[in-house]
């Protein structure tokens, strides 16, 4: 009847929905619930590896490994104790541990994440350092695997926390992924701005006189580190020299419009003027891009901004990975990735890494030119100090803590496509020690062209 | 998890579901006392006019033209609510429900009458009668 | 069942082997410390379903399939409530269990004659009505209970049965319409009506938004089942007008609810975990915990959180027994519901009654389940049956009789039923 029947698909309607809704929910838990279990206090977390197979991570805390083993990367591997959130454990620790909804939580499971790090070459650098301190990251521009990343002061995470007190300030973040004053490596963002404003050519053809100091056109000094100055210098002297009143001249210029530049400067992922902050995720870690303040071309501060100080602060992260940009010949970055593969907790490989670009920064006329500015670089003045490797490179020094200290920078890659390797080297207070940014490199490359 | 706990659940389980099935193989076969209950309450009656039988399966039928009415007679000349089927102690009673046209039993106007078996209805132009059911029930 | 005694043995036969297997699992599997709490547990239960199959038989019904299924879920709920955290027989829900046995026969016993409730609507409203004002004047500053010295009861559970009766309705009272000022109106409809706005008041007074919804959806089936039935030429456009009427109504709810539902509306559960976001937080890791096939009777360890055998006893099963225990469960309650679709009622008011009833239980199944694991605001309703709470369960049994009463209905007419006066034909207008 009918009105019987009417009452019965009212029911049914009810109970549709009804299982609709479970059914969501049964999906909603399932695909969730390692997230789940992720936020409970029981853990099995396996093992982090680098890309030989060596212990970077010991997630079952049963095992015995040498006094500060695992200290050169302590801030960048981290663990699971929550103290260092932006580590690859503390972002990963999903992926770490033991737990399948149909398995349930396993306490021999197969989880376990390798990494691309190379733990020799990094612990070598992380020794060169002796007592000083700074960070240091490579990595390969042709796939993106970070090979090297190691930041002092650093700890071992085996070692617990009770003494985080009297820890020295720095220890639980890696400075490679946090902005810092770039001293002159800034000037490869400036040149390469110009390139792609003015063209090669036309850039090749300026050239401007350094006598020690040059008057801006507000009337302020830029001084360069030279007192006596370099003379009349063109692009590429410019760059070798480190010339500071040159770039000033070149930003005043009026082939170098500053909208344009500003356009550019953004284009390379600077926040310029107040922008929104913005983050590069690697694998769940954070790392912060450059920002700037370019109001004036030819006020004090915005000149600086361009040549190395002002208000311009980059992280070292970010200085490698426009190295890869000039280095590739694409004018596009690869981004580094950390994570080469996962293993779940049946063993089966996961979350295999892939070689990402980013969007176009320059165009690759620009590259090619900017490789070349900083090959001829590399081979006049580093040759020695960095011998046995074609690099192209660029040096800096950055005036930190208001002018009481001085910070050492390197930036730069390897021209060899069988290896094919960029870095960041940065030495805090360089006057405390005898350390030079090129010992480190050859540190680095010696350590890493074992490998390749 | 180790395998014992595991068969352990899963025959819980299917002991569960199996228990499950076999309420609602029950549930389908009391379907047939259900029915078997309503007959005689019914008294296995039906309505019938020319070439079309109606099943009379609850115990309040709407008689009219409208569109959910359960037994529904597309007649101009029968209202939209015409008429009301009831029964109870085992009696059908038809009642009027306020029709323009009236409910004939027999040729008498009636607004409340105990239907007999065999007896003839009249709704507007409809003529139905209220017979025993021909057809056999399926046991 | 004298027509089917084959299906009843069955019947008998695998309920209790589907409580036995449970019963082995917890001696196997279980965490108890005496052997004897299984003993006592596996006595309880097997003696309280043979005394059920015996004592079901003296009540004349056509079908027994719905007291099966009731016996087969209470008993489990007694079980599973008897587990938690380490197995101990729970006396307190074995006797709730039995009292809701005796609700369910009472309800049925009570709803069978439909033509006798009918007569009765009248009362059923005044009942209302009081256990209203002894809400209004018993329970202590704006809260749902009423504290005895050993228990609790929850006057406004009641209500939900007695508006189940009232939303129900019979062919013949639709049919009563009166014309006031242009428009016709059936005054039981107008009732109604008010009834459901005074309850709504009510609850929001009491602050039990919880149950909100599950007298709203009871009205929901009483008014869909009224307004398709005289018009159906309308029904569409009513069914859409009233949907969006809905839609308005939910969002000014929720634009203008006070501070603490709009609290409720936006937690983060992951972010707030200790806060407000505590409860749900752990039941969802508790069920994560459990996957599938569970940690074993006894083994969990959400016992340890507020309200788990009652608020989140979804997420407590599935961490002990698994996920598709819960589910089953689950399965059992919503074939319950749904036993009027496999055998029809026989008249209109029992099917409104049964469609009530079912509105009810899934709303409330709903609100509990998906609250609890975050799909919607946490609210603090009960499942029905497995849920300890002694008024929960007598009502959840009570409805559950008016349901065996749909299955079994009698129609026998009142004695001193009134007599309409007879109208004239041409005085009754279309």
């Amino acid at each position: 009847m009918k009105s019987i029947r009417r009452c019965q698909h009212i029911i049914s309607f009810i109970i549709v929905m009804f299982i609709i809704g479970m059914a969501v929910l049964v999906l909603k838990i399932q695909r969730e619930a390692p997230f789940y279990m992720m936020n409970s206090d029981h853990h099995e977390l396996g093992f982090v590896y680098d890309r030989k197979g060596d212990v970077l991570f010991d997630g079952t805390g049963e095992n015995q490994y040498p006094d500060n083993y695992f200290i050169d990367i302590g801030n960048i591997i981290g663990d699971d104790s929550g103290q260092m959130n932006n580590t690859l454990v503390a972002q990963n620790i999903e992926k770490l541990n033991n737990y399948s909804f149909s398995g349930g939580l396993t306490s021999n499971g197969r989880a376990s994440i390798y990494t691309t790090m190379d733990h020799e070459a990094n612990r070598a650098v992380y020794n060169a350092f002796g007592y000083q301190e700074g960070c240091v990251v490579a990595y390969n521009y042709a796939t993106g695997d970070i090979l090297v990343s190691t930041s002092l002061p650093s700890i071992d995470v085996t070692k617990g926390y009770d003494a985080i007190d009297s820890f020295k300030p720095g220890t639980l973040m890696s400075k490679t992924l946090y902005k810092t004053i770039p001293g002159s490596t800034q000037k490869v963002s400036t040149v390469i701005s110009a390139l792609e404003i003015m063209g090669a050519e036309k850039l090749f053809s300026k050239s401007f006189t350094c006598t020690g100091q040059y008057i801006n056109r507000t009337g302020l000094n830029i001084d360069c580190h030279n007192i006596y100055g370099h003379g009349t210098l063109n692009i590429q002297q410019a760059v070798e020299n480190s010339c500071n009143p040159f770039f000033a001249q070149l930003i005043e210029d009026d082939d170098l419009p500053l909208d344009r530049l500003i356009e550019q400067y953004r284009k390379l992922g600077y926040a310029v003027n107040g922008d929104e902050d913005k983050y590069f995720d690697i694998d769940g870690i954070q790392c912060e891009r450059a920002s700037t303040n370019l109001t004036d071309k030819y006020e004090f501060t915005t000149q600086w901004g361009c040549i190395g100080q002002g208000d311009t602060i980059v992280s070292p992260m970010q200085l490698m990975m426009w190295q890869s940009a000039i280095a590739n010949g694409t004018g596009r970055m690869t981004m580094p990735h950390l994570i080469d593969h996962c293993v779940n907790v049946n063993g089966t490989v996961t979350d295999t890494a892939k070689v990402e670009y980013s969007e176009q920064l320059f165009s690759p006329d620009t590259a090619a030119t900017m490789k070349q500015i900083l090959l001829t670089n590399g081979a006049n003045h580093y040759a020695y100090s960095i011998s046995g490797y074609n690099v192209g490179v660029k040096s800096g020094t950055a005036q930190v803590d208001e002018g009481a200290n001085e910070n050492s920078l390197l930036v730069g890659f390897v021209d060899d496509p069988a290896f094919p390797v960029a870095f960041c080297i940065l030495i805090e207070k360089k006057n405390e020690g005898f350390l030079t940014t090129e010992q480190i490199a050859q540190v680095l490359l010696d350590n890493l062209r074992a490998d390749f | 998890m180790n395998s014992m706990n595991l068969i352990l659940c899963a025959v819980a389980a299917t002991a569960l579901d199996l228990c499950t099935l076999i309420l609602i193989i029950t549930a389908y076969r009391e379907k047939r006392s259900a029915t078997k209950n309503w007959d005689w309450v019914a008294n296995s009656m039906e309505l019938a006019e020319q070439g079309m039988t109606y099943d009379l399966g609850c115990d309040e039928i709407l008689i009219g033209r409208h569109a959910s009415a359960d037994i529904r007679l597309p007649d101009l000349s029968v209202s939209r609510y015409h008429a009301m089927l009831t029964v109870s102690n085992g009696r059908w009673t038809i009642t009027d429900i306020g029709s323009k046209s009236g409910v004939f039993v027999n040729g008498n106007l009636v607004h409340e009458a105990v239907l007999h078996e065999n007896d003839i209805i009249k709704l507007g132009n409809r003529r139905l009668v209220f017979r025993k059911r021909r057809d056999e029930r399926v046991r | 069942m004298y027509a089917n005694p084959v299906a009843y043995i069955f019947s008998c036969i695998f309920v209790l082997l589907a409580h036995s297997s449970m019963l082995v699992n917890i001696y196997f599997n279980g965490n108890y410390t005496d052997i004897k709490e299984v003993i006592v547990l596996g006595t309880a239960v097997l003696i309280l379903d043979i005394v059920y199959f015996v004592v079901m038989l003296f009540f004349k019904q056509i079908s027994y399939a719905v007291d099966f299924l009731l016996i087969l879920i209470l008993n489990m709920s007694v079980i599973f409530q008897s587990c938690f955290g380490g197995v101990g027989f729970n006396l307190k829900h074995y006797i709730t269990c039995i009292a809701a046995l005796v609700a369910c026969k009472a309800g049925f016993l009570f709803c069978r004659n439909h033509k006798w409730i009918q007569e009765q609507k009248k009362l059923i409203y005044a009942a209302i009505g009081c256990l209203m004002v002894i809400i209004l004047l018993f329970t202590g500053s704006r809260s749902m209970w009423i504290n005895f010295s050993s228990f609790s009861i929850q006057p406004s559970e009641f209500i939900k049965p007695l508006f189940v009766l009232a939303c129900a309705t019979s062919v013949m009272d639709q049919q009563r319409r009166h014309k006031i000022l242009f428009v016709n109106v059936v005054y039981e409809n107008i009732a109604l009506l008010g009834l459901t706005g005074a309850i709504v008041l009510l609850q929001w007074w009491c602050r039990d938004l919880g149950s909100l919804p599950t007298f709203m959806g009871i009205y929901a089936c009483g008014f869909l089942l009224r307004i398709c039935y005289p018009k159906a030429k309308f029904s569409k456009k009513k069914l859409i007008f009233a949907g969006a009427l809905l839609l308005v109504v939910a969002v000014i709810g929720i634009r203008f609810a006070p501070e603490y539902v709009q609290h409720r509306l936006h937690v983060d559960i992951w972010n707030d975990k200790n806060g407000d976001g505590w409860q749900q937080a752990q039941a969802l890791i508790g069920i994560a915990n459990g996957g599938w096939f569970g940690v074993g009777p006894g083994k969990g360890y959400l016992h340890n959180i507020f309200a788990y055998d009652c608020d989140i006893v979804f997420s407590t099963i599935c961490e002990e027994w698994g996920l598709l225990y819960g589910l089953m469960m689950v399965c059992v309650i919503l074939i319950m519901i749904a036993i009027p679709l496999i055998n029809p009622p026989r008249s209109y008011f029992h099917g409104t009654m049964s469609a009530g009833v079912c509105a009810a239980f899934v709303v409330q199944m709903a609100l509990n389940i998906f609250g609890s694991c975050n799909l919607i605001p946490f609210t603090g309703v009960t499942i029905p049956f497995i849920s300890t709470g002694g008024s929960s369960m007598v009502v959840s049994g009570l409805m559950i009789g008016m349901l065996m009463a749909c299955q079994s209905p009698v129609f026998k007419e009142p004695k001193n039923k009134k007599k309409l006066k007879p109208v004239p034909a041409w005085r009754w207008t279309e």
